[in-house]
């Protein structure tokens, strides 16, 4: 793989966390982290359970605050309070636990929270049936069960669902947590394809995982990270699948000296 | 839909076919175990005169019983016997019965309504009987007045024939009120808390309470048992069977009683009378009376009896309680306990 | 992007007449068992539970606590629970008694009988009741103490303001145009009634053909035309039957003549003048039509059921799920005070019991009408048939003649295997 042309060429990051910490009673989670993303890039994020990458993740997505540290989106230094922020500025999330009201359609979820309203300002169902038929149509050829709860819908099509909401609204960052952990084969072959097209749209993409090699096949960089401090961030083509093993285990960076 | 139209007209001539009159009784609480005995004596009347009884329990809920009579007046009923939960709020339950030309009898409460025929004993009668008779026991001191629930008119009634008594002794100085307090609901409880409080604020001075009734004539006199004061006079009413009890035992100087038995059987009496096209005025002993709050109505009134240790023996001889039952624990008392 | 090929739209599949009409089971069911209960009652009381009259009276008798369930869906949709529904009708009801009797008349001066008496008197009601909900609210959204706790607390603040406000005292009788609003005093007779079913039937008939082309407009399958049809006749032969029923109750004779006498004119021989719609029913369908639009087609209603449904994935949405507990629970106030306007108007008093024991009525109510106590599930004509069910059941044991104990254990045996039967049916049709 290539290196990230607009990184190469010195541009301004499409976002940038300086320095971030938070806490949570006295544990600090998130330690003075700095990761930056590039648009096209896809950037993954590694580590044990409890690493500190989920949490790092949800300050940019505004599902916690940070307490210390800047954001800058496009060099612009952000302030982002709350999931609402997070949209403003097309950052757009799928959760690891898909965030889905399962008592809800799939259009309805899809639309959750930005809903289609006609003139007199009611929600227009069918307007967004018709749009999610569209991008459904895109991303998951076989999705049909649009007028059910999703919660009657398999793994693989709520993560469809997921999915689409984070795309269909001109996401520029995409913020995945282990999307492929619920999935089959088959599926997860099709969000790798996913995520190219992404890419090659300009996207930017944090791709939250624990498999290295998700993260060697789909990534340009990845940033480790152990009892939330970063371990550092190497590109994949550096690297090779034991060397971020042994930073995920060890904590060094490939040629530092084990303790 | 055509269907329904013919029920209708079926009912309505199956109720104009029948022959027997009908009597509906809208209870406010039935839960309360006196009413049973109003029940029964009710049901009697009706019976002799050959009328049909039916009933509805409000459950002390003033819209429950709205409905309830409602309910009495789609059945067909030729007369309605309404114990009231709230005085003003069945006003729309006895308009309703008026438009259909049903009699209402305000049954032992009130009822604010002009179109009500008001049946009861005569409720300043009671107040002056347990005035007079703690007068009589305790004719000077600090007096403590126990009153009813502030949402029954009956409570008002009975403090204004209290006031009729003490009037004079208030007015000599011989007697000082140190105490007054309505009794949410007549629970002996809210008496009992009451009189407690009284009692402290007055560092025990209190020789006499007059109590509305026996329940809470019951929480005073545990108060009062409480700081050491059992035998201080203190008023009742309703004849319970605890309070005729402390009355043999000393501890409660009157219960008024009004026999729930005469009672029923006079509404029964008079619900089949209006029932059959009688006017109000028509019944026996009944004329005009004017309520306090300004209504003027037809009422008749009935008399109750004052119980105290000197006529005991005439509620065992009524069969209104029996002799063990009052004379539990009481030893060397009066008659019929000795 | 690349290409944007929509996903193909499946033939419509043919089924069952049932599933060609897209009713919904769920409510058919209720309505089956709503007719069977009256039915059986009929039989019971030898006609009379099913004629004009007793219709009449119970559609009267459901509206204050129908009013009420109706917000209550939408505090158990959202995964709370609102106990201080009664306390909170008896403040209302206080509050507007007082307005209505003291303050306004005599403190300010209005003198009794003036008609903006109870114009007045009905906005300072449904203000207080919608603040005191939103304070509710606030407390469980913002202070997040849980909805039970707030409302169990308020149960008892609000009862006993009520009892504040008024020394415990019945106050009435309350303003003259107030009581329109109490049903029996207040109805819209014949003619009005039906010009009113006409206008009714017509907006149905239109919001269904509307639904029908919005769909047939982005080419999503639509029901057969008969169907559609059939649907639009049923909805308007129930409007018209209704209205027929409630025209169908005559207005007792003295009444009437009275009414004549307070015109000073004398009623002709052989009049008969039907009630028609008491205005109080048709409060109640305005506060269903209302929340069923802002149920399904508001993004409040959204909201609400995606909050009960995840309320992580709300948040994570962007909603403010806060705001919206404070929005919820100031409607339910609303409602509240909406219920105690027509309670108080009936009694044509205040009493100082009012609303006692509404709370679990209102509860019942939603519940008995599919609204799921675990969020996410619930409709307004569920909970209005549910609140007709339970008085119904109630009115009906009455007047057979049923021991008052049966008839609160009988209620109560019907609560649960209600909720019973939606778990089964819940079950077998998959998590709907």
């Amino acid at each position: 793989m290539t290196r990230n042309p607009k990184r190469a060429a010195g541009d301004t990051p499409l976002v940038e966390m300086d320095d971030v910490s938070i806490s949570f009673g006295g544990i600090k989670a998130v330690d003075h982290v700095s990761v930056d993303l590039y648009p096209g890039e896809v950037v993954g994020l590694l580590g044990h359970n409890g690493a500190g990458k989920s949490t790092l993740i949800k300050m940019l997505s505004g599902a916690y605050q940070k307490e210390t540290g800047e954001i800058r989106v496009n060099g612009q230094t952000v302030d982002i309070q709350n999931p609402r922020d997070a949209r403003a500025l097309n950052i757009e999330t799928i959760y690891q636990t898909l965030a889905l009201a399962d008592n809800l359609d799939a259009a309805s979820n899809l639309f959750l929270g930005r809903e289609l309203v006609t003139p007199l300002g009611l929600v227009d169902d069918s307007a967004m049936e018709a749009e999610c038929r569209k991008i459904m149509g895109r991303l998951n050829p076989n999705f049909q069960k649009f007028n059910e709860p999703v919660s009657a819908l398999s793994g693989g099509q709520r993560q469809s669902v997921a999915i689409a909401r984070a795309v269909y609204f001109n996401a520029k960052v995409l913020i995945m947590d282990e999307p492929t952990a619920a999935l089959g084969p088959h599926e997860t072959q099709m969000v790798a394809e996913l995520i190219q097209q992404l890419k090659a749209d300009g996207i930017g993409i944090f791709l939250i995982d624990h498999d290295v090699h998700a993260v060697m096949e789909l990534c340009d960089r990845a940033s480790v990270m152990k009892n939330g401090e970063l371990v550092g961030t190497v590109e994949i083509d550096d690297v090779t699948d034991d060397d971020l093993l042994s930073m995920i285990i060890l904590g060094k960076k490939p040629g530092e000296e084990a303790a | 839909m055509k269907k329904l139209g013919l029920t209708a007209v079926a009912a309505m001539l199956m109720s104009t076919a029948a022959y027997a009159q009908t009597v509906g009784v809208s209870w406010s609480n039935f839960q309360e175990e006196r009413w049973k005995t109003d029940e029964a004596a009710i049901v009697a009347a009706l019976d002799a005169a050959g009328a049909e009884y039916v009933s509805a329990d409000a459950q002390s809920s003033s819209s429950k019983q709205l409905a309830d009579v409602e309910s009495l007046i789609a059945q067909g009923v030729d007369a309605l016997i309404i114990l009231a939960q709230d005085t003003q709020a069945i006003g729309p339950a006895v308009q309703a019965a008026a438009d259909e030309g049903i009699p209402v009898i305000a049954y032992d409460r009130l009822i604010e309504d002009p179109r009500a025929f008001y049946l009861t004993f005569d409720n300043v009668e009671v107040g002056r009987m347990q005035a007079r008779a703690v007068l009589e026991a305790q004719p000077e001191g600090n007096y403590v007045m126990i009153k009813g629930s502030p949402t029954d008119p009956n409570a008002d009634f009975l403090r204004g024939g209290q006031q009729e008594i003490l009037q004079e002794a208030i007015d000599s100085g011989k007697i000082t009120i140190v105490g007054e307090a309505y009794t949410d609901g007549w629970l002996p409880a809210n008496a009992q808390r009451n009189m407690e409080q009284i009692l402290t604020a007055n560092d025990n001075k209190v020789d006499a309470v007059v109590a509305s009734n026996d329940g809470t004539a019951g929480g005073a006199v545990a108060a009062l048992t409480a700081q050491g004061m059992e035998g201080t006079p203190v008023s009742g009413q309703d004849g319970d069977h605890a309070a005729l009890n402390r009355v043999a035992n000393g501890t409660q100087t009157v219960s008024v009683w009004k026999d729930a038995r005469e009672l029923g059987k006079a509404a029964g009496e008079v619900a089949v009378a209006m029932a059959g096209g009688a006017s109000g005025s028509d019944v026996d002993g009944a004329g005009e009376w004017t309520s306090p709050a300004g209504t003027a109505m037809t009422a008749k009134f009935l008399a109750p009896v004052p119980v105290t240790k000197d006529n005991l023996t005439a509620v065992v001889d009524a069969g209104w309680i029996t002799q063990d039952a009052l004379c539990q624990g009481v030893t060397g008392g009066p008659a019929p306990c000795n | 992007m690349t290409d944007a090929t929509s996903q193909p739209i499946p033939e419509r599949q043919k089924g069952n007449l049932f599933q060609q009409l897209e009713l919904d089971l769920r409510l058919l069911g209720m309505i089956g068992a709503f007719v069977i209960l009256c039915i059986g009652f009929n039989i019971l009381t030898d006609g009379r539970f099913l004629t004009p009259r007793n219709i009449f009276n119970l559609t009267i008798q459901t509206v204050s606590v129908a009013i009420m369930a109706c917000g209550m869906v939408f505090v158990i949709v959202n995964r709370h629970i609102d106990l201080s529904v009664g306390a909170l009708l008896a403040t209302t009801s206080a509050i507007m008694a007082v307005t209505q009797t003291q303050i306004l008349p005599h403190t300010l001066g209005l003198g009794l009988g003036n008609p903006a008496i109870w114009l007045i008197t009905l906005v300072v009601g449904l203000t207080a009741g919608t603040l005191i909900g939103a304070f509710q609210g606030w407390m469980v959204g913002y202070l997040s103490i849980p909805a039970f706790i707030v409302t169990l607390g308020g149960f008892l603040v609000w009862r006993n303001v009520a009892w504040y406000l008024t020394d415990g005292q019945t106050i009435g009788p309350l303003d003259g145009t107030f009581l329109i609003f109490g049903g029996t005093n207040g109805t819209l007779g014949e003619t009005t009634s039906w010009l009113l079913a006409a206008l009714a039937a017509a907006l149905a008939i239109w919001g269904l053909w509307g639904a029908r082309r919005a769909k047939a407009g982005h080419g999503f399958p639509v029901k057969p035309a008969w169907a559609e049809a059939t649907l639009c006749a049923i909805t308007a032969g129930a409007i018209f039957g209704f209205i027929w029923i409630l025209n169908s109750y005559h207005i007792p004779k003295r009444r009437l003549e009275r009414m004549f006498e307070a015109r000073g004119e004398t009623m002709p021989e052989g009049l008969e003048v039907g009630y028609g719609l008491p205005v109080s029913v048709l409060i109640l369908i305005t506060v269903a039509v209302v929340m069923t639009i802002i149920a399904r087609r508001t993004r409040f209603g959204r909201y609400i059921f995606a909050t009960g449904g995840n309320p992580d994935a709300a948040e994570l949405s962007g909603i403010n799920t806060r705001r919206l507990t404070v929005k919820i629970f100031a409607l339910m106030g609303f409602l509240c005070a909406l219920s105690a306007v027509i309670a108080s108007a009936r009694l044509s008093n205040h009493s100082n019991d009012i609303g006692t024991l509404d709370e679990l009525r209102v509860i019942a109510a939603a519940v008995i009408g599919g609204t799921a106590l675990s969020g996410g599930f619930g409709t307004i004509y569920g909970a209005i048939l549910g609140a007709l069910i339970m008085q119904a059941l109630q009115s009906g044991m009455a007047m057979v003649g049923v021991d008052a104990p049966f008839q609160n254990i009988v209620v109560g045996t019907v609560l649960v295997l209600a909720v019973l039967i939606d778990i089964i049916y819940r079950k077998r049709v998959g998590a709907k």
